[in-house]
């Protein structure tokens, strides 16, 4: 029993105040606040990027990471692939996939009013939902991962995977803010996010740029649903449990920009977990929107805005 | 203008057709109808429930329909999709019954089925509505037109209680889903709960659908040490919910509400996980002399890839008695007639249609059966049985 580890109360119930170990269960809510964080986080980085450098709300993030998922589970079900090569092989599908979607459907729609590449992410989105379900079923499913074990980290519990997904949200970060600003390829990027008209006289190629930052995009949320889907289940509509949350993290952290949604991504999955723990579970979506309207209220922008 | 007249003749041929169509259809085919949940979150749950009552269909036509008043008829399923939304659902019933004639309704979820028996005896023309909910309020709406197939859930709590109790404790948390279902249940297991002497220790319902991982609601609820914990939702999100739980070291009993069916939540958590776990009867364990039938004509239309569970079983269960009504009846459109024969069709329905043992009907119009639930006791599953409510 964990809480016979109680850091001030002892094992005997109701020892003090209602029997809670006060302190150890602030950790273990603050433990299980990070792997919410890092799950938003994950999931946000994408959209944070596709918005920061085209404008596109694209609301259909969420369902190319159920998609991300789906190829993942095929690769280890069908392929019998082991975790990791899963991982990448539904990594490289997504961002051929993201590619397409941008060439098919976003870039026709450049010069169009910004209300047509939204609502083509809506159309978008349900077309991917409809085919999920085609080819997979409603069924939820369970995307095997060989790291179940649980973890007692000093009288604190979470599972391998739980660990996993907060190092990898770590190592993502990390890693996608190195190449958008110490790479050649990142810069152009970031070159285009500032200044369309700037980076084209430069010879940058807007439509590589586009092509580029979709697939990153897809590919990062494909890495994101593996991850995710091992404590998570898998099913046609999980784009949209997430996709809410990612929008209100990148609302949250000032539209597109990526410390923005890292920032946002924790603050919400915090406000969460602390409101459920000490408020209640059925006020967590109240408390955490709650400080969302608050948090615009006092700053429209953001927290994090991009300097124009 | 010659485009116009095209598009005029056109129409024309359309109308006739259809209204030839249906009229060719109405005087052999009696339209069932069906409004469920076909897409979204529910969307595998509807496929059953519509799955089943499929079943019962194919099968009686291939056996060249019912006789009634000296006539033959064949039936056919017309499926509308709701989304679980109750006010959609009052929707699609009212077409079903304007624009298809079907007599009987099938609805399977709490909220639709309310809905419905507010105008199902009053509509013009009326219709009798076949419920697949397990939610006790819809007998007590002194509705004389409503079918309900599935065991009431509050027939589960004395025993359920009794047995936890026993062998954990009095301390019961509470983490059901935050559906009008999940908290029906709620109060009636805790007042069940309370009665019997125990505590119930503070609600951490959650949203078993938009919940990206447990562990924090689930710290939450081991914070007040329960002995047994109160959990239920769509099975695979329940048996998430129960694996945190037990990673986090918790070693009480689980009461499963009855949407969560134990073969799903095997899938995700081993048995030794589940010890202490009550639920209801898994469909495998059903005993019915017509249960090993059904599986084969199930295998035969949908193949192995999914395998049948109660929610296809009972549809088409309720499908053959309701087929059964209308020949007793001599009658296949007035729904106070088919209704006032069903409980004799129940009784008189053939033992190769029975997955269950049927015990007939109650005048509030409640299948009944012997009921049983399961429990996982030191490692393997027991029935228990549950006595009938009424």
């Amino acid at each position: 029993m964990i809480f016979a580890t109680g850091l001030i109360c002892d094992s005997a119930r109701g020892a003090c105040g209602k029997g809670r170990p006060r302190v150890h269960f602030f950790f273990q809510e603050l433990l299980n606040g990070l792997v919410l964080g890092s799950i938003y986080a994950l999931v946000a980085l994408g959209l944070a990027l596709v918005y920061g450098t085209m404008g596109i709300p694209n609301f259909a993030h969420g369902h190319l990471y159920m998609f991300g998922a789906y190829a993942a589970f095929a690769a280890i079900t069908v392929l019998h692939a082991p975790y990791w090569p899963a991982m990448i092989l539904a990594v490289v599908c997504l961002a051929v996939l993201g590619a397409v979607v941008e060439r098919v459907v976003f870039r026709p729609l450049r010069k169009a009013p910004e209300v047509n590449a939204i609502i083509a992410a809506i159309g978008l989105l349900f077309f991917l939902e409809a085919v999920a379900r085609l080819i997979w079923g409603s069924d939820f499913r369970v995307l095997p991962t060989p790291y179940d074990k649980v973890v007692n980290l000093f009288g604190f519990i979470a599972t391998q995977q739980q660990l996993i997904v907060i190092a990898a949200a770590f190592v993502l970060m990390g890693a996608l803010f190195y190449f958008l600003k110490r790479t050649l390829l990142g810069s152009t990027i970031e070159a285009v996010a500032q200044s369309p008209a700037g980076a084209s006289l430069v010879g940058i190629d807007a439509d590589r740029v586009a092509t580029l930052v979709f697939a990153i995009s897809s590919g990062l949320a494909a890495a994101a649903a593996t991850l995710i889907a091992s404590i998570s289940l898998i099913f046609p509509e999980m784009g949209f449990v997430v996709l809410l949350k990612a929008f209100a993290v990148i609302v949250l952290g000032g539209m597109g920009s990526i410390p923005g949604a890292i920032a946002g991504a924790f603050i919400l999955a915090f406000a969460e977990s602390f409101s459920a723990a000490y408020i209640s579970t059925s006020y967590q979506d109240v408390v955490a929107f709650g400080l969302l309207v608050i948090i615009l209220a006092i700053k429209p922008t953001g927290l994090f805005t991009r300097a124009t | 203008m010659k485009r116009l007249k095209i598009l005029g003749s056109a129409l024309i041929v359309t109308a006739l057709a259809t209204t030839g169509f249906a009229r060719a259809e109405s005087s052999s085919v009696i339209n069932i109808g069906f409004t469920g949940p076909l897409s979204g979150g529910a969307a595998q749950y509807g496929t059953d429930v519509q799955r089943g009552i499929e079943l019962a269909i194919d099968e009686l036509n291939i056996n060249g329909g019912i006789s009634a008043g000296g006539k033959k008829y064949t039936f056919k399923l017309v499926s509308l999709d709701d989304q679980y939304r109750p006010n959609e659902a009052a929707i699609n019933a009212k077409r079903l019954v304007q624009e298809s004639n079907t007599p009987i309704v099938f609805c399977p979820h709490s909220g639709g089925i309310l809905a419905l028996e507010g105008f199902n005896e009053k509509a013009s023309p009326k219709f009798l509505l076949a419920a697949y909910s397990s939610e006790p309020a819809i007998l007590r709406q002194n509705d004389n037109l409503v079918f309900m197939m599935p065991p009431r859930y509050d027939s589960y709590f004395k025993t359920w209680t009794a047995l936890e109790m026993k062998r954990f404790g009095k301390r019961l948390g509470l983490l059901p889903t935050t559906t009008a279902y999940g908290n029906a249940w709620k109060s009636g297991f805790s007042e069940a709960w309370k009665s019997a002497g125990g505590e119930v220790l503070g609600d951490n319902a959650v949203d078993y659908n938009t919940t990206a991982d447990f562990s924090g609601v689930v710290s939450k609820a081991l914070a007040d040490k329960p002995d047994v914990m109160l959990v239920g939702g769509p099975s695979q999100p329940t048996a998430l919910l129960m694996k945190a739980a037990r990673d986090q070291g918790y070693m009480g009993g689980f009461v499963m509400m009855d949407q969560s069916k134990f073969e799903q939540v095997a899938k995700v958590l081993p048995l030794a996980k589940l010890d202490g776990t009550v639920g209801v009867f898994p469909f495998d364990r059903y005993n019915g002399p017509g249960v090993q039938s059904f599986k084969a004509i199930y295998e035969k239309k949908y193949g192995k890839d999914r395998e049948p569970n109660s929610e296809v079983v009972f549809n088409y269960m309720g499908m053959n008695a309701l087929a059964r009504a209308m020949s007793l009846a001599n009658n296949v459109t007035d729904p106070v007639a088919i209704r006032a024969k069903l409980a004799d069709a129940v009784r008189s329905l053939p033992k190769s249609k029975q997955a269950l043992s049927l015990r007939g009907l109650t005048p509030a119009g409640h299948l009944q059966f012997q009921l049983q639930a399961e429990i996982v006791d030191h490692g393997s599953m027991k029935e228990i049985d549950i006595p009938a409510l009424l």
